[in-house]
């Protein structure tokens, strides 16, 4: 059909108009696209160390629950930028600190000192007090925080829901402050 | 084809408005889930957290009955929390409260210690009777619990080092004396288990209520009982 | 009268819309389509403007912030006039409204609608019951009450297992890096704006196309749809045996969707609005999270699948399944419609909903979750207290202090994670028991260093007197053959 139409000069300014409508179009989108990415950074700008508190509140050979809240908090966060989690102490100055989330999917364990495991209550993992995987369907151990010791106070390395997707930064950890203990 | 329905619907919604408050659906004050630390109900803190051990009713449980009058007699309100909060040491009883590891609240417990006082403490359980202290000092004398044993508890109980089946009900097993402490044993022989059918300590022997010291003692015999390595070695195939 | 009658016309000759609703009204339609059996896609579009009208009444009052969103359904439920009732009719709503699109789907598959030439009919609904599923998703979270706070836990837990892009995604869908305020905006924008656009315009277009090409007629044994014959035939049935749409076969759309309406309104009603569950709190841990109705088959698969297997599956099969939905009119375009001649299609669509609501079933009682509170709220039964030995009652209250009843069960209470004990003494010997608690295996974790032996020793001697009387305990036989072997020399 457009075969038979002569190229006329009104023909050829609508596609021209066309063209500018998608080049202004695109240059307009292009940006935008940014803007719906935003929210995707590097890990390491997700995190940042906070303090639990101080390590008196942690008795050794105990696995206490405590929380802290998110350093990237906004007002419209309300309760939820509040995260805990499970604060282990071996020793004066060893610790394990493992994320509420379950490895599975992510739902929050509770930790039983009577028979030392942390259980989930959606779909039955269960970890041993170091956080090993002890039975159900997650495939590894319970998440670490990084840790330091600073002025009598326990600071954490956090700032992000953890998931499997941050595994590779788990394991190779940056050598800064003492080492975690790997799950 | 909607018009229909939405004259339906309002037509529902008139009837709805007709009834009032008096909807089944309609949600009732405070029918949204409580913070679990603000649970203070004594009836739903007790069945969450007691009843698995110490029964529904405070009785009929594999631990202590708690809704035991003469238990409750004996034991005052600052022991009772200082279980639920620190746990018993020596035995399996945790401890409950968030400082120590658990997940109650210290008002919670106190709602515990005082919806079990109103339940099961009647002021009058053991007035006039001697009843031996909850707690003692004095030093046991086992020679003389092991007879006081004889007297008052062999007629039930017997005693073995290693209990070889189930139905046996020795009393010195290790593993057993392993699992519970002198206090709680003393609680016992005091209170004993009305619930279960065990006595307590004026009706062991009727007629010869046990002493303070006999008590003491019996609890130092049966103290003297225990195993350095109790539970071992397990049963192994030949 | 003429008044009103010049008034019509003032606004016909300005809109001119009487000739294309008198020829969609009047179109005539294959007389067997009148049929009770055609009425759930209306009903399907009657719930879509119940959603969209008491989404609207909500929206008046919700408030899409984390820090606000439970007060406002609180509000919603105690202090606003009919607000209960409204979210009541919202949530019930779209429970009926997945319910009905299913059972739509599954209607015209069985009835081979979507069959040439109503391909693309097809396809374009595959992708509107994806965004009905979308929307009871996203609608789920804007309940943002512990439940939904999890919900979303789950949903980037299942987005981080994508290779690379994981946790790229996750930021994505949680719009930063917590669950938190930014999560529920997003959400909103979805559940309110973009996929309720989307879908309207998609149900316009479906309509469109029912309009178009004429419903489809009923299926006949052998009477085989073709490419180059179908349409004519089609024709034929509907201008030599047909009836106009308007009113043979639209009053029973009409009854129907009332009835369905005053289903939701009697639902909700009675049953009331869901939730909020408990405030979206995360440092509440004493929570068992589980997702709607309409999930609960995906929450039971992801329980059941093995630990290997589950990213591949998680990650694949929706994949794959949303493929063979849309290639299905493709590739089976023509051919039979009638279910008498189709039996594979029919074995498929019985089997998925048999396992759908198999799945389902379950997730309501959640087997494979410990029950959190059972060892310290779940009384022992009094009767294996009753007459037992010091050891065994002490055995009971490791059993209990150990957590063993937050997944094994015993006199009908507790876990169902593990096997309920009953009468565990008749199936296993006391080494068995020593060596299941010590080493675990199973799916049972290993105690063997969180028991003492007196524990371990109590808790078999428990475990032992756990057999349904008159019935002998579990025997080793080669113990005894042993034994038989070694007394032999002797005699």
């Amino acid at each position: 059909m457009s075969e038979e139409k002569p190229l006329t000069r009104r023909w050829l300014l609508l596609a021209v108009g066309a063209a500018f409508n998608g080049i202004v179009g695109v240059a307009l989108a292009v940006p935008v696209v940014g803007y719906l990415l935003s929210p995707i950074r590097k890990k390491s700008a997700y995190s940042q160390w906070i303090s639990l508190g101080s390590l008196s509140q942690f008795p050794e050979g105990q696995t206490r629950l405590a929380d802290f809240v998110n350093p990237f908090k906004k007002p419209q966060d309300g309760e939820t930028a509040k995260t805990p989690c499970w604060v282990r102490r071996l020793s004066a100055d060893k610790f394990q600190v493992f994320a509420i989330n379950c490895a599975h999917l992510g739902c929050p364990v509770r930790w039983f000192p009577q028979s030392e495991l942390f259980m989930c209550p959606c779909h039955g993992g269960v970890y041993y007090a170091n956080g090993d995987r002890a039975s159900g369907p997650p495939e590894r151990g319970l998440f670490t925080y990084d840790y330091k010791l600073v002025s009598g106070e326990l600071h954490i390395n956090a700032g992000q829901m953890p998931t499997l997707a941050d595994q590779a930064k788990l394991v190779t950890i940056d050598g800064k402050g003492k080492s975690p203990c790997l799950g | 084809m909607n018009v229909r329905g939405f004259c339906g619907s309002i037509l529902v919604l008139c009837g709805i408005a007709s009834l009032g408050c008096n909807a089944p659906g309609k949600p009732t004050a405070g029918a949204e889930a409580v913070r679990p630390d603000e649970v203070k109900n004594f009836s739903k803190l007790y069945s969450q957290n007691c009843a698995g051990c110490h029964g529904a009713d405070g009785q009929h449980g594999a631990a202590l009955a708690l809704a035991n009058p003469v238990y409750q007699a004996i034991v005052d309100e600052g022991t009772l929390r200082n279980v639920i909060v620190n746990g018993e040491p020596g035995t399996l009883m945790p401890a409950f409260a968030q400082s120590a590891g658990g997940m109650l609240t210290d008002d919670q417990v106190n709602a515990l210690v005082s919806g079990m006082r109103s339940r099961w403490y009647h002021a009058d359980a053991v007035q006039g009777l001697d009843v031996p202290p909850f707690k003692t000092d004095k030093q046991g004398d086992a020679a003389h619990g092991q007879q006081v044993f004889t007297s008052h508890c062999a007629s039930c109980h017997t005693t073995g080092v290693q209990q070889q089946n189930a139905k046996a009900s020795s009393i010195t097993d290790g593993s057993y004396l392993a699992l519970i402490s002198d206090q709680s044993l003393r609680a016992i022989i005091i209170a004993g288990r009305p619930d279960i059918g065990h006595p307590d300590w004026r009706s062991a022997q009727p007629g010869h209520p046990m002493s303070d010291q006999d008590v003491t003692d019996v609890v130092a015999w049966m103290a003297s009982q225990r195993q350095k390595t109790p539970g071992q070695p397990y049963p192994s195939q030949p | 009268m003429s008044r009103i009658k010049r008034l019509y016309n003032w606004f016909e000759m300005r809109l001119q819309l009487e000739g294309p609703v008198k020829d969609a009204a009047l179109h005539p339609v294959p007389r067997n389509t009148a049929s009770w059996w055609y009425v759930f896609g209306s009903a399907a579009t009657t719930l879509l403007m119940l959603q969209i009208v008491t989404g609207i009444l909500l929206g008046l009052v919700y408030v899409a912030s984390g820090s606000e969103a439970w007060k406002t359904l609180d509000e919603l439920n105690h202090q606003l006039y009919l607000g209960w009732f409204l979210r009541a009719m919202h949530g019930w709503g779209s429970n009926f409204m997945v319910a009905v699109v299913l059972v739509h789907m599954a209607q015209v598959f069985t009835f081979g609608a979507y069959k040439f030439p109503r391909e693309l009919t097809w396809i374009l609904g595959v992708f509107m019951l994806l965004m009905t599923l979308g929307m009871a998703f996203t609608g789920q979270v804007l309940r943002f009450d512990q439940d939904a706070y999890w919900g979303l836990g789950i949903g980037a837990s299942i987005m981080s297992r994508v290779p690379v892009i994981g946790g790229a995604l996750v930021d994505l869908l949680l719009g930063g890096p917590i669950i938190g305020g930014a999560t529920l905006s997003r959400f909103f924008a979805l559940h309110v704006f973009v996929i309720p656009g989307t879908l309207l315009l998609f149900t316009a277009v479906h309509i469109w196309m029912v309009l178009k090409l004429g419903i489809n007629d009923w299926p006949m044994p052998g009477r085989v749809v073709r490419r180059n014959t179908y349409l004519q035939e089609y024709h034929e049935l509907s201008h030599k045996d047909g009836v106009p749409f308007v009113p043979d076969a639209l009053w029973k759309d009409l009854f129907f969707s009332a009835a369905i309406l005053a289903a939701v309104a009697v639902c909700a009603f009675v049953f009331g609005p869901y939730g909020p569950g408990g405030q979206p709190d995360p440092t509440i841990i004493q929570t068992a999270p589980k997702p709607d109705f309409f999930f609960l088959w995906l929450y039971a698969v992801l329980s059941y699948l093995p630990p290997s297997l589950e990213t591949p599956f998680v990650l694949i099969a929706p994949v794959i399944g949303i493929c063979i939905l849309l290639a299905l009119p493709l590739v089976a375009g023509e051919g039979e419609k009638s279910w008498h001649r189709r039996p594979v299609a029919i074995l498929v669509l019985v089997t998925v909903a048999v396992s759908w609501g198999i799945f389902t079933h379950l997730a309501t009682f959640t087997p494979w979750s410990p029950i959190m509170d059972a060892w310290s709220g779940d009384p022992v039964p009094p009767k294996l207290i009753h007459d037992a030995s010091p050891l065994v009652r002490q055995g009971a209250v490791v059993f209990q202090a150990k957590q063993c009843r937050n997944c094994h069960a015993v006199g009908g209470s507790g876990g169902m994670r593990g096997p309920a004990l009953d009468t565990v003494a008749v199936r296993l010997t006391e080494d068995q028991l020593i060596r299941q608690v010590l080493q675990g295996g199973g799916n049972m974790p290993a105690y063997g260093k969180n028991l003492s032996p007196p524990e371990v020793t109590a808790l078999v001697r428990f475990l032992e007197t756990l057999k349904p009387d008159g019935q002998p305990p579990a025997i080793d036989a080669t113990h005894q053959e042993q034994k038989a072997q070694n007394a032999a020399p002797q005699q």
